[in-house]
């Protein structure tokens, strides 16, 4: 199975990156301009304190709101039109759902494992999701927990029978778009593409091919209520009926 | 209560009549009051003109921001700053009476309408050496009603 | 049956916001509210309830125009108190001392601002300016009381739903659906 593109090329980067990045680390001593990093006079960086330190740790719903306000704005410089914007939030959430997966996984299992989907089977290390439930319930729950501190509100399944890829995860009021008021002639746009962008990194992370989009559906009791359309690739949903004729959860 | 200064305004804008109470320095005890006097008054004698047009812009304009939003019927009564109070009375004629006080001095309204009444028609209007108009304060700056102007506020103080 | 619980509590929650819609309308008092941006623009009005008469928007922007020149007046025509300067000991003639650089302020502990708050018979207004020189605007009830809470209110919405919103161009006219939702809701919610 041929991994999707996006993906190879994140792996590639990073496999480059990593060797480089420690070879400047060690020459510390010799070299002072490391590229980009600044290291304190104790030596100690952000990556050598442990992973769960900052299990935890919240950060400031004002400071997100302006750093975000910031990605809004740079997303929009030179774009051709909300589909173009939308693709660009996209892209920003994208890595970090990659990298999200492998922070998920690991604090799952230096931890109980129940905190990750309840179909994890035992209470060994639980594995990467393979079927697309399973998936669906790691993102609605852990990392809706992990990034907003509550779970998602719905996950539904597409009921029309010529769409049975399509999945819809709906949050009634999405933490990113919490100050967010987009111009009318702009009504279709939605912030949240950032956030469709990290939940498709991290089902390209578990090996699904997906594409997600997030679509405004407000009620009069939520009025910024977004629907995440997840679609999965044909060769998920084929892989999907194997898995189910022979029994895999 | 403290009053810093009074202004009577004419309908055609012009101010008829000022008066500054200027309170004594309050950082110093024991210095000769004579010394303090004309350095208040030194200061005063260049921006007190300037004030008066000052507080005469300000209070017309507001009065006419009130107007417009309260109705015909409504009346610019006062305004407050984190320094000062500022009281404002406008009879039937357009004369307007404009006061400055501290903060802790209650409606001056009552007392503006007292002036008016009691003080500048009784001894102003119904001067008979006074003219009906007063350009340049002629008229009003007569003794009898700057001496109960005087009398009036050290009362209400 | 726990969805038709779920639904009967959506229907409550209706019902008690129209209960309060009923309440504020009597006993709140906020007629309307104008945002004016540093340079004197007007950036935003809004009406709450009847009680003012309706201007056109250009005489709102004049209005805005002018209150930011005389809420600077107001602040210029400050009384100054003079105070004696320190006896210097040395200088006894009057002619060196420059009394005109040395007088203090009716509450010297306080900063100087322009106009607070204005009365008239038939409303209050209240001005707020906040450090970076906005200007807000509240008009009320001459009877309404805690206007300052409101005003705080107003502001942190402000600044939590226009300058928050990556869509709102500092200093331009605020068009913020969140900021108006917010607002509503809350001067709706207070009694």
């Amino acid at each position: 199975m041929a991994a999707p593109p996006r993906h190879a090329t994140m792996l590639s980067i990073s496999n480059g990156d990593k060797p480089a990045q420690t070879q400047a680390q060690s020459q510390q001593g010799t070299l002072p301009q490391s590229p980009g990093l600044r290291v304190p006079s104790n030596r100690k960086t952000i990556y050598d304190r442990h992973l769960n330190r900052s299990r935890n740790a919240e950060s400031s719903r004002a400071s997100f709101a302006f750093l975000f306000g910031e990605m809004v704005t740079y997303a929009q410089r030179r774009v051709t039109g909300i589909q173009d914007l939308e693709k660009r939030l996209n892209e920003q959430g994208y890595p970090l759902g990659l990298r999200l997966l492998d922070l998920l996984f690991y604090r799952s299992t230096s931890t109980s494992s129940s905190a990750l989907s309840s179909s994890s089977t035992s209470s060994s290390p639980p594995n990467r999701p393979l079927r697309i439930i399973t998936l669906l319930h790691l993102i609605h729950g852990p990392l809706w927990r992990l990034l907003f501190g509550r779970a998602a509100d719905a996950l539904e399944h597409s009921v029309s029978p010529d769409t049975p890829n399509e999945y819809m995860i709906t949050d009634n009021d999405p933490l990113v778009n919490t100050y967010i008021s987009v111009p009318r002639e702009m009504s279709m746009l939605n912030c949240a593409a950032f956030v469709a962008g990290i939940i498709e990194g991290v089902c390209d992370g578990c090996g699904f091919e997906t594409k997600v989009s997030a679509h405004n559906q407000p009620t009069d009791l939520w009025p910024s209520r977004t629907v995440f359309l997840v679609r999965f690739g044909d060769a998920v949903m084929e892989r999907e009926k194997v898995l189910e004729r022979s029994g895999v959860k | 209560m403290v009053v810093y200064s009074f202004y009577i305004f004419d309908r055609h804008a012009e101010c008829i009549y000022k008066r500054r109470w200027l309170p004594r320095p309050t950082s110093i005890v024991g210095k000769s009051r004579s010394e303090a006097a004309p350095t208040g008054l030194g200061q005063t004698v260049r921006s007190s003109d300037d004030d008066s047009k000052l507080v005469f812009g300000t209070v017309f304009s507001l009065r006419n921001m009130v107007r417009k939003l309260g109705g015909e019927e409504d009346n610019f009564v006062s305004f407050t700053t984190s320094q000062y109070k500022l009281h404002y009375y406008e009879t039937p004629t357009n004369t307007k009476f404009v006061m400055l006080t501290d903060l802790k001095s209650p409606s001056m309204r009552i007392a503006l309408q007292q002036i008016y009444i009691n003080l500048f028609v009784e001894y102003v209007v119904k001067n008979p050496l006074s003219p009906t108009e007063h350009p340049g304060g002629v008229g009003v700056n007569n003794e009898l009603f700057e001496e109960s102007l005087e009398q009036f506020v050290v009362r209400a103080v | 049956m726990y969805n038709l619980e779920f639904e009967n509590t959506i229907m409550f929650l209706n019902y008690t916001i129209a209960l309060s819609d009923l309440g504020t309308l009597s006993n709140m008092g906020v007629f309307s509210l104008i945002i004016i941006n540093k340079a004197g623009g007007l950036i935003y009005q809004r009406e709450f309830q009847a009680g003012l008469r309706k201007l056109s928007t250009n005489d709102y922007l004049v209005l805005a125009g002018t209150f930011h020149g005389v809420h600077a007046i107001t602040r210029s025509i400050t009384p100054k108190i003079p105070s004696v300067q320190p006896p210097s000991p040395a200088t006894s003639s009057p002619s060196t001392t420059t009394p005109a650089a040395s007088h203090s302020y009716p509450n010297p502990g306080v900063p100087v601002t322009g106009l607070d708050y204005l009365e008239t018979d038939k409303f209050r207004l209240t001005c707020f300016q906040t450090l970076t020189g906005t200007k807000f605007l509240l008009f009320t009830d001459p009877l309404t009381g805690n206007v300052d809470t409101i005003v705080q209110k107003i502001y942190e919405l402000y600044a939590d739903f226009v300058m928050k919103n990556p869509f709102y161009q500092i200093e331009m006219p605020v068009r913020c659906e969140a900021f108006d939702r917010h607002l509503g809701a809350w001067l709706r919610g207070r009694t």
